[in-house]
């Protein structure tokens, strides 16, 4: 890192500490839950002016060219405030996928589009559930008129609900194509489907989606690569919003635990509350040092089987973390704990969706067992 | 004799990991019980001569003088060539005790015979009734003339009918205050008339601890490490770097090697609840890792580790556990066997890692008192 993204780094920091210091704004994070918007203009307005949405994203298209320390420490302090913004669909995986894409004008108008703020493009790639590399594609691009014709369906899309485009994962001739599809061309329908936490996931139902040459941005194995490098690199820094989930949940558990008062005594004072509430910060911990770890090894791995076993590893860790911090945060504040009003369900209920969305906890371990027992080769 | 310190990470592996291949008696490798001083001496005087067998001493008093990065270094590859734990409490205890709070005589007097091979040391500080509790402890020093006079008795006491000295928290104020107040740290030669030994089999059928009686035992006033009723600080003093070695993952990565040589020569890795759970051990283990990474920078920069740091030990133990108990597991029918079972191609003692992972979770306090500590200390839980 040059002196310059040193500065942005460390200023990055100083925002992000900010934004985490002036607490989370839960009424607002309520009320969005109940319009199914995902995201209002303005606070994606903001965090464009920030700067958080180009740390990834190159200089040459108006972002920071940071790397992935820097994206962690900005979607863990999202997390720590339950931003419902796709800040990881969008300025990480969709970010990286173009990133790495070939050198077009639409890669750059899209990037630095997507960096100010005014496009918000995101990928539709999954159509299966536990496929975390994204291989498994029935989506088909038949040649047509110089372009492709496009007919599939994909499934798990965060972001959806306020994108204006996809990009679009599909099978021509067995090489893979990226392609990209505005969201309102001709036979492009969005579904949203209600998740647990008031965001959406959406289907995208491609049928004879005419695409032009120049709305593709990359082929076969450049292709395959941009996506498997794009995606692993979003499950890790969704492992850092889960971070911040389960650190927020599991201080407000402590907090009641030294308040709540009962058979004289506060609760936290006895002991197999005390053991519990230590296990599940020993699992915090280990996350915390998982994810700090593949973060700063990832960028640099040999080959894709030792990323994708880096970020399955996050993902494993820091999913199953934070399901059991944020549950047990449900157990340690009693009957209140299951009621609406209560802003532990927020944060139980975040970390069901970020879990599940990637791959979740099983599917990594599964993914990570796979990989483990090659020796060489690339990532399943 | 070189600077280690200065030397490339690696190069000091290979130095050490050719040394130890080499030089170490095969017959002892990987012995699953700790070692006997006489099965050890010969190990323990080449060690000497060659000026490492003191690793974590400063080099003034004959240790190499390594760096936290190095010392683990060379802990790791002590393990990796099998070398089993000799009777070091003098090493790793007596001698870091003194340097720090030891007073010129005492260093004088018993570094050099440490580093020899001369003194081999136990350490007393558990009693009857006085585990997890160990402030509570009753064995009392009361001062005669030019002596303390020592009467009670010590447990759980390693390798003591294998040492010549042992150092001993005694109580030497009953009027004070607080229980962890009036404790002192006393040096003992174990030839003393009034002491006497009982040895204890361990879970393993092995003799590897004793019960030590004090019967109007006189030591020195000069034996006495620091000052006077201060043993508790002293006892407290060296636990950091003690939990950051319990806590790395080379012993649990021990028990994961043979789980995987067994899981192969037993065909296990097709059965898909199996690799399931050996694949969240394996992860359990590499996260570890992670986080005993963290540990070791910190003290790589020269920091002071705080209480957090028992969380290491909790994880680490509790994942070798884990591990030695899959092992049992997944040996079926062989997981009845005693010693070394043939099994395809491989030859796997079984139980050992079970028996071997046991004390880990008790010793050098018990995991539940480790996690009284997080949640006090760390959480800031109330009492």
């Amino acid at each position: 890192m040059n002196e310059h993204g040193m500065d942005h780094g460390a200023l990055l920091a100083h925002s992000v500490g900010d934004f985490v210091k002036r607490g989370a704004d839960l009424p607002r994070v309520r009320a969005l839950a109940q319009t199914r918007a995902e995201f209002d203009r303005a606070q994606w307005q903001q965090l464009a002016d920030l700067g958080w949405l180009g740390v990834l994203a190159p200089e040459s298209c108006g972002g920071l060219g940071l790397g992935l320390a820097e994206a962690a420490i900005v979607a863990e302090g999202l997390g720590r405030a339950l931003t419902p913004e796709p800040y990881t669909a969008v300025a990480v995986l969709a970010v990286r996928t173009l990133e790495y894409s070939a050198d077009t004008t639409l890669r750059s108008e899209l990037l630095t589009g997507l960096v100010g703020g005014d496009r918000v493009p995101v990928v539709a790639c999954h159509e299966q559930a536990d496929d975390v590399a994204a291989t498994r594609i029935a989506t088909t691009a038949t040649p047509f008129e110089g372009g492709y014709r496009v007919n599939g369906q994909k499934q798990f899309v965060i972001g959806a609900a306020g994108a204006d485009g996809y990009i679009v994962s599909a099978q021509a001739a067995g090489e893979l194509q990226l392609l990209w599809v505005p969201r309102d061309v001709a036979g492009c329908a969005t579904g949203l489907i209600a998740l647990a936490d008031g965001r959406s996931y959406g289907t995208v139902t491609l049928r004879d989606v005419a695409v032009p040459r120049e709305h593709v941005l990359a082929s076969g194995k450049a292709a395959q690569g941009a996506l498997g490098r794009a995606l692993d690199h979003a499950a890790t820094i969704a492992s850092a919003e889960l971070l911040g989930v389960m650190k927020s949940a599991h201080e407000m558990s402590l907090d009641y635990m030294k308040t709540r008062v009962q058979f004289g005594k506060a609760i936290g004072s006895f002991q197999v509350l005390q053991h519990r509430a230590v296990d599940l910060y020993i699992q915090q911990e280990l996350a915390d040092a998982v994810l700090r770890e593949v973060v700063a090894q990832l960028d640099a791995a040999p080959d894709d089987r030792a990323r994708a076993l880096l970020a399955s590893r996050a993902k494993s860790r820091c999913a199953d973390a934070a399901l059991a911090i944020t549950r047990a945060a449900i157990q340690f504040h009693g009957a209140i704990g299951f009621t609406e009003d209560c802003d532990v369900g927020l944060y139980v209920k975040r970390a069901m969706t970020l879990s599940a969305w990637l791959g979740n906890g099983r599917a990594h371990r599964t993914r990570y067992a796979q990989l483990a027992a090659q020796t060489t080769g690339e990532a399943a | 004799m070189s600077d280690w310190n200065a030397m490339d990470d690696e190069a000091f592996r290979a130095e050490v990991r050719v040394f130890f291949e080499n030089e170490f008696p095969a017959e002892f490798k990987f012995l699953p019980r700790r070692m006997r001083w006489h099965e050890c001496r010969d190990w323990y005087l080449k060690l000497s001569k060659k000026g490492w067998i003191a690793p974590n001493w400063p080099r003034e008093y004959g240790g190499m003088g390594l760096s936290p990065t190095k010392l683990l270094i060379y802990l790791e590859e002590t393990e990796r060539a099998g070398v089993g734990r000799m009777p070091d409490q003098g090493l790793t205890m007596v001698g870091p005790t003194l340097i720090r709070f030891g007073n010129d005589a005492q260093r004088k007097q018993y570094l050099p015979q440490i580093i020899a091979g001369d003194a081999t040391w136990c350490q007393g500080y558990s009693e009857p009734n006085a585990g997890s509790d160990l402030a509570s402890l009753r064995t009392e020093a009361v001062p005669d003339g030019d002596d303390y006079v020592i009467n009670g008795s010590k447990i759980w006491t390693s390798m003591a009918h294998d040492a010549t000295h042992i150092y001993v928290l005694a109580r030497t104020d009953r009027q004070a205050k607080k229980k962890q107040e009036g404790i002192s740290f006393l040096l003992v030669d174990m030839k003393t008339p009034g002491i006497t030994l009982r040895t204890i089999r361990n879970i393993a059928g092995h003799e590897e601890f004793c019960q030590v009686f004090f019967d109007n035992v006189r030591t020195p006033k000069k034996n006495l490490v620091g000052e006077l009723h201060k043993g508790w600080t002293i006892a407290k003093g060296l636990l950091g770097f003690e939990r950051l070695n319990i806590g790395s993952p080379r012993r649990p990565l021990q028990a994961l090697e043979k789980l995987e040589a067994l899981a192969q020569a037993r065909g296990l890795l097709a059965d898909v609840a199996f690799t399931e759970r050996l694949t969240q051990l394996k992860l359990d283990l590499a996260d570890l890792g992670s986080l005993y990474g963290r540990y070791v920078e910190r003290a790589r920069r020269g920091e002071t580790l705080g209480q957090d740091v028992s969380m290491l030990k909790v994880w680490s133990m509790e994942t070798f556990q884990r591990l030695s108990e899959l092992l049992i597991e997944a040996a079926g029918d062989y997981g009845a066997i005693d010693g070394e079972v043939a099994m395809g191609d491989a030859r796997i003692d079984v139980l050992s890692p079970f028996y071997n992972s046991r004390p880990g979770t008790i010793y050098g306090g018990s995991n539940e008192i480790q996690r009284n500590i997080l949640a006090k200390y760390v959480l800031n839980l109330p009492s």
